[in-house]
Formats: structure tokens, C-alpha cells, sequence
């Protein structure tokens, strides 16, 4: 019932929607195009930073942003198409996807940090928190053509934490400086973290299986974001420091002079 | 007598095809390394049919697309290593293990001018080194037990760089980046081979049968037709006798499986005995790698997985060819290692 659910949603978004890169490619340019919605506040600015300082454009990307006040307008217009992807707040996220929204959460954004220090003491209190940040989710219709597009995306707001992270160290160095630290970024989905907010919201029915939210956080999209950038900055600190962070499939056994798999055929490519 | 004689022949060939086409059949999928031959053995050697399943292989370069392929429904067989199962296992995935293929195989590299100063009987040589490795590859979680068995604190005892490939960690350990490096087969065979490296080690040495590459399906498919995969596993426990008893013959059925040097197939499968083959569940190593993952910090939370762990039908399987062939050493010897090891 939930399967059809879905498949009835993405199917009306894949109707309605007015991404360009679900449409055939237009003459005037052949780069995908994506609206971005974002929560107008401070726990979305990996967003607005990746469309200010241009790592959108650097991943071959044309993204319109667009503000919303809160996450449940967000949520509805993500559903409706209205929007392609959006960086909302993880509880409304989680909520809608286990109402049967389809959405994929393919990378993280600003947390608040707790200024109180017996926060930790309970088990309760950091999920609830957690909660409040902001999480990067695909509407259900995204066709499965447009993953290159997704790690497009997702490796333009982990350029976009580096960026941050260098400007933070710019200005802590300038004399004077007195930063606050009132949110803290990752663009990692962080399957572990939200496992830990779906529990605590008990959002698991009976009904449900048990990779149910699995298979709404699209981590393998972070994982070849993250590699991808790693292939042509091996030595950034801050690329690698994601990177010793994540929680990734290991890239198991490719044999530089074996038999190459061919890319056209299913499963993986037959070899006997 | 020529009619008849064509009118047998395709009678017998329309009987073979109706026979192949009536056999279940598996989607199998595996990774291009010679300890994954007993595919290969079973298949050239027809066991897969003479047990009654029709198998298809498929190979994959990447353990993510390959369970991701078992999760989808698109492959009912993977083999991608004990991580990747692990990992989408405690995410959910309803998959069984159900046997094994690879047992050992990492190896540790170093550059010749390293390689006196880096050997020896005691992992204490690699205390204040630093090794690339690829994150939660098996490499990595053996070493990382092996060491703290050894009484050697990961943390601050050595330094570990993180690289994406093992060519990744060839090339390091090449340039001088790092001190030594940890791979598996063929890398370490290529690297010695290709660029002059060295060996110093490798892990079975010091954490002997720790499980690599194991056997899962979907727990729904499994437990739908177990019959079907206890055929898949007698096959492959005939191609463990062949491969142990034939060498030359075995030999020339990976190379032509994996296009890969025979000289190579052959050091690594026979000589050095870098990792041997085995479609032994190995229960009580996967537990052990579980609890190394735990250890290593990545994975938060525990997980039972002990329940995703079939034993029963490679112990029917086992049983039924000793059964058949009661006075084999190759089979008494596997029943011997079922129980020290389940």
C-alpha cells in the first residue's frame, strides 16, 4: 500500500515537474537545472553558500534557490514538485517520509549546538536537537538517470562546508575576531544520527520494514560525492577529515587488469 | 540408421534443454580475485547442474553496486566481502549469510629498502609506523584486531592513512607517503610485480582464518527454497575438493575465468597460499569481524547479527556429500573445520 503510495506520488511528480533535467535537453544549454529549496535560516547555509561562491556552477550545476519560513511549506511544495530538492528540518523530514512521502535524504546541513552541558546526560535531549537541524532531501519522482546530478549536488554543498570552514579560519585569525559557535556543519546524511531521531520520534510502525528508513537516506550518494572530489583534491584536510568521518562501503576487490564489467548490462555485467 | 541416429541426438539435445530450463536457477554475483574461483570451478566443471541449479555468474568491481544489486532483488547470490553485508545487515537489510568463498588473503606492503626493518614474527614493527589502508576494508578491520590482540593501542601507537582504492595505497606506499600499506590479493602480487614492492607480512600470520568474502542472499529467498541454495553450496563444496586436488587444472580455470597473469593466479592460489577458498560459513569469524567494526568506532550501535547467519545448510549440504563419499580426506577434513569454526 506504501509502495503504490509512493509510486503514485513520484509518478505525479514526474508529471508536474518543472525540473529541466527531467524534460528532454533544451537547445539553449544542456546543464541540469534545479530548484533548491531552503529553510530561511541559519542551519541552510551550506545552500546559500554553494549558490554565492559558485560550487553549483563548479559541478557543472544551475540551481535556483528558493526561501522558504518553515519546513512543513518546504515539504509540501517538495511533494507537489513544486521544488526538486530541499534542505528542511530533520524531524518534518523524518515525519514525512514516514508518512509515505518517498522522499531520499542525500546529504546534512547546520545542527544547533546545545549550550547546556547536563544536555548530554540525556539520551533524549541530543536527538532532540539533532532533530531541529537540517537535512538535504530529492523529491520522490527524481528519475534514476539524474544520479550523476545528485552527487553534483551533494559535492557542491560539501565544497560549500569547506568553504565555510576556511572563512571561519580566515576570520578567527583576524585580530579581534569573537566568533559564536551556535551551529555546527556537516554535509554527511549520517544514516547512524537519523536512525537515532527516528527511534526517539518513534516513527517504526509494525507495518514497516526494517530498512524502511534506510532506504529513504541515500548515503552512496554522500560516499561517490566525497570520492569524487578526494580523486581530484587527495590531499585537502578537510575532504579527508569528511571522509575518515563517513561510513561508506568499503571499495572491495576491482582488479586493475581483470575483465571490465560492461556498463550496459544487469546485474553487474555477466562474465560466464 | 542416419535418421535415427539424428532423430536420437536431437532428442537428447531437446531433453538436455528441457532439463536445463526446468532447473532453479541463482544469479550469483562476485568480485574479479582468484579466491573466488570455486564459481568458476563449479560452473567449468557442470557441479551447478549435476546438484540441479542453473547458475549465472556476475561480476562486479564495486561490493556497494553488488549488495546493492542482492538488496534489490536483481542478484539472488552476492559476494562482497564481510563488510558491506555487515553494514546494510545493521541498516535493516534482511540478508543471510549462508557460506563462504574467501578465508585470509590481506598482505601488508613496504618498499624494498623497508622490508628487513619491517619483518619479523611480532606486529611490534609497525608501532610508531604509519599504514595507508582503505577504510573498513577487510585489511583494515583484521589488522585493527590482530594489533589489539597483540596488546597494540591503534590509536596511538601507529597512524593510519585513509585512501578511497588499494591502487590508491600502492601509489603511496610507492612514493614513500606512507610506511607500509594493506591490500589484498591481487594488488600485493601486482605491486611486487609492476612496481618492485615487498610483502612483509601477511595477516593470517598473525589472526589465522579470519573471514573475508562471504556468502548472503535475501533471507526471504533463502528461506523460500533453501533446498535450491543447499544445491548451490554442494556444487561449490565439490569445487573445493577439485581445487584442492588439481592445481594445474584449477590454474588454468581461473586464468581463463579472470584474465588475469597465470603466474600470479598460480603463486597466489598454490605458493604462497595467500588466501584460500572455502564455502565454509565461518560463523564464528563473522561474529569476530562484527565486533572489530564495533571497535573501530564507525559503527555506533550493536546489532545482533548472529541471527542472520544460516549454518544449517551448508552443514545439510556438507553431510549429504560425505554422505555420498564417506571415506574422503578432503571432505572429513572440511566437516572438521565446519565444527571448529560454526
Amino acid at each position: 500500500m506504501m509502495a503504490r503510495l509512493i509510486a503514485l506520488l513520484a509518478g505525479l511528480c514526474l508529471m508536474t515537474s518543472a525540473m529541466s533535467f527531467f524534460a528532454a535537453p533544451s537547445a539553449a544549454s544542456e546543464t541540469p537545472s534545479i530548484r533548491l529549496g531552503y529553510l530561511d535560516q541559519p542551519g541552510s547555509a551550506l545552500c546559500r553558500i554553494a549558490a554565492k561562491r559558485g560550487h553549483f556552477r563548479e559541478e557543472g550545476l544551475r540551481v535556483e534557490l528558493v526561501a522558504f519560513p518553515d519546513s512543513a511549506k518546504g515539504l509540501a511544495a517538495l511533494e507537489r514538485c513544486a521544488i526538486d530538492a530541499g534542505a528542511f528540518a530533520i524531524t518534518d523530514s523524518l515525519r514525512a517520509i514516514a508518512g509515505g512521502k518517498g522522499f531520499r535524504i542525500i546529504a546534512g546541513g547546520g545542527t544547533p549546538v546545545s549550550g547546556d552541558p547536563l544536555a548530554e546526560l540525556d539520551d533524549t535531549l541530543p536527538a532532540e536537537i539533532e532533530g531541529r537541524a537540517v537535512v538535504v532531501l530529492i523529491a520522490a519522482g527524481w528519475p534514476d538517470t539524474g544520479k550523476q546530478t545528485m552527487i553534483g549536488l551533494t559535492a557542491a554543498l560539501i565544497r560549500a562546508h569547506r568553504t565555510r570552514l576556511l572563512d571561519l579560519q580566515s576570520a578567527s585569525a583576524a585580530p579581534g575576531s569573537r566568533l559564536g559557535n551556535p551551529l555546527h556543519f556537516n554535509p554527511n546524511p549520517d544514516y547512524y544520527r537519523l536512525e537515532r531521531v527516528w527511534r526517539v520520534l518513534g516513527l517504526q510502525s509494525i507495518a514497516m520494514p526494517r530498512d524502511f528508513l534506510a532506504n529513504h537516506v541515500y548515503e552512496e550518494i554522500y560516499c561517490d560525492a566525497l570520492d569524487r572530489l578526494l580523486d581530484s583534491s587527495a590531499d585537502d584536510p578537510v575532504f579527508k577529515k569528511l571522509s575518515s568521518q563517513s561510513v561508506c562501503t568499503p571499495d572491495c576487490c576491482p582488479v586493475a587488469t581483470g575483465k571490465k564489467v560492461p556498463q550496459n548490462k544487469t546485474p553487474g555485467g555477466k562474465n560466464q | 540408421m542416419k535418421r535415427i541416429i539424428a532423430l536420437t541426438m536431437f532428442l537428447s539435445l531437446l531433453a538436455s534443454a528441457a532439463l536445463a530450463a526446468a532447473l532453479p536457477k541463482l544469479r550469483v554475483g562476485y568480485v574479479p580475485e582468484p579466491a573466488h574461483g570455486l564459481y568458476f570451478l563449479a560452473k567449468e566443471k557442470g557441479y551447478f547442474k549435476e546438484e540441479g541449479v542453473d547458475v549465472e555468474l556476475f561480476q562486479f568491481g564495486s561490493a556497494a553496486e553488488g549488495v546493492a544489486a542482492v538488496k534489490a532483488g536483481k542478484l539472488d547470490v552476492g559476494t562482497f566481502g564481510t563488510t558491506a553485508p555487515l553494514l546494510f545487515i545493521s541498516k535493516g537489510s534482511e540478508f543471510t549469510f549462508i557460506g563462504g568463498m574467501m578465508v585470509g588473503g590481506q598482505a601488508i606492503i613496504t618498499r624494498p629498502e623497508r622490508l628487513a626493518e619491517l619483518s619479523g614474527k611480532d606486529l611490534k614493527v609497525y608501532k610508531g609506523k604509519k599504514i595507508g589502508l582503505v577504510k573498513l576494508s577487510t585489511g583494515d578491520v583484521i589488522f585493527r584486531g590482530a594489533l589489539k590482540k597483540a596488546g597494540i593501542d591503534v590509536k596511538k601507537d601507529l597512524t593510519f592513512v585513509e585512501f578511497g582504492t588499494a591502487a590508491a595505497v600502492v601509489e603511496a606506499v610507492k612514493k614513500g607517503a606512507v610506511d607500509a600499506g594493506l591490500v589484498w590479493p591481487p594488488h600485493f602480487s601486482l605491486a611486487e610485480k609492476n612496481h618492485g614492492l615487498k610483502v612483509s607480512h601477511y595477516i593470517e600470520e598473525f589472526y589465522p582464518d579470519y573471514t573475508c568474502c562471504r556468502i548472503f542472499a535475501h533471507t526471504g529467498k533463502v528461506n523460500a527454497d533453501p533446498e535450491t541454495y543447499k544445491k548451490f553450496l554442494t556444487a561449490l563444496i565439490r569445487a573445493y575438493k577439485f581445487y584442492k586436488t588439481n592445481p594445474d587444472e584449477t590454474v588454468k580455470v581461473y586464468t581463463k575465468a579472470l584474465k588475469i597473469d597465470e603466474e600470479i593466479i598460480r603463486n597466489e592460489t598454490y605458493v604462497n597460499k595467500v588466501a584460500d577458498s572455502n564455502p565454509d560459513p565461518l560463523r564464528k569469524g563473522i561474529l569476530d569481524f562484527w565486533q572489530h567494526i564495533l571497535a573501530t568506532g564507525y559503527v555506533p550501535q550493536d546489532y545482533p547479527v548472529d541471527k542472520h547467519i544460516n549454518t544449517v545448510i551448508y552443514k545439510q549440504a556438507l553431510d549429504s556429500v560425505i554422505k555420498k563419499n564417506p571415506k574422503d580426506k578432503v571432505y572429513q577434513q572440511m566437516l572438521t573445520f565446519y565444527k571448529k569454526n560454526n
